[in-house]
């Protein structure tokens, strides 16, 4: 590798241990205050009706950490197979098995698999089921052709690697599939010592 | 993201600002702000006879 591919390589790690950290801080600590909002106020904010968050379990609702609501334009109908990608606490998760109902099926993808565990077990706690898997939204760990929806919520700007994000969301997409994604963009190139803080890369 | 979905091959690729986000920190909002950070929502589609 060339030293500025070992540069980032090593950034890429650093980087994936902070969103750990930092999103486990959020599942384990909902009360705390972070620089961006979360949980209900976060949720509410963006428009998810009271009625989804009332009936999500509590721990799936105060741990929600995205940047807008993907459901708005996903137009999910049973039996649709849907990709979470970056499926975190799992609210919208649940929020999407609700939709698709018994005969879809929903599939979670995390980095982090003390978030899927979580995120199964608030699907059970609110009657649903969703799978999750551990992976790296740059490598997704299902075939090609598996989903009818790719939903995500405030992760792809995490990576390094936004290209091949978004090539691999193509490949596990049937023909004819589609995404409903809500993420931060940012309209400037930012500059390199904000590129290699991770910390302003987790928050 | 809107000419990466475009250059992968993604057709009706649509977006739109997310209303109401903000950073909680005023700090931040404001660096942000500075930089055109903004929270979007897009849809697209992988075309059907692939």
């Amino acid at each position: 590798m060339t030293n500025a591919a070992d540069a980032q390589a090593s950034l890429e790690l650093v980087l994936k241990d902070e969103i750990i950290r930092m999103y486990e801080e959020v599942a384990d600590n909902p009360e705390a205050q972070f620089h961006f909002y979360h949980g209900r106020e976060a949720a509410e904010m963006f428009g998810y009706p009271a009625q989804w968050l009332d009936r999500a379990p509590p721990g799936a609702v105060s741990s929600f950490a995205g940047v807008g609501n993907p459901h708005e334009r996903a137009d999910l109908e049973p039996g649709e197979i849907v990709l979470d990608l970056g499926s975190g606490a799992g609210l919208d998760s649940i929020i999407a098995s609700w939709s698709v109902g018994p005969e879809g099926s929903v599939i979670g993808v995390d980095l982090n698999p003390t978030m899927c565990l979580k995120a199964q077990a608030h699907a059970e706690a609110s009657g649903t089921t969703m799978q999750c898997h551990e992976g790296r939204m740059e490598d997704i760990p299902l075939p090609p052709g598996t989903a009818d929806v790719v939903i995500s919520n405030g992760v792809i700007n995490l990576s390094f690697q936004k290209r091949k994000v978004v090539q691999e969301m193509f490949r596990v997409l049937k023909p004819g599939g589609r995404i409903s994604i809500t993420d931060i963009v940012s309209g400037k190139q930012l500059t390199q010592s904000i590129v290699n803080d991770p910390k302003l890369w987790s928050s | 993201m809107f000419g990466l979905l475009e250059e992968s091959g993604f057709q009706r690729v649509k977006s739109a600002v997310v209303p109401h986000f903000r950073f909680r920190k005023e700090s931040t909002q404001s660096s942000a702000e500075a930089f055109g950070v903004k929270a979007v929502m897009m849809t697209a589609v992988k075309p059907a006879n692939l």
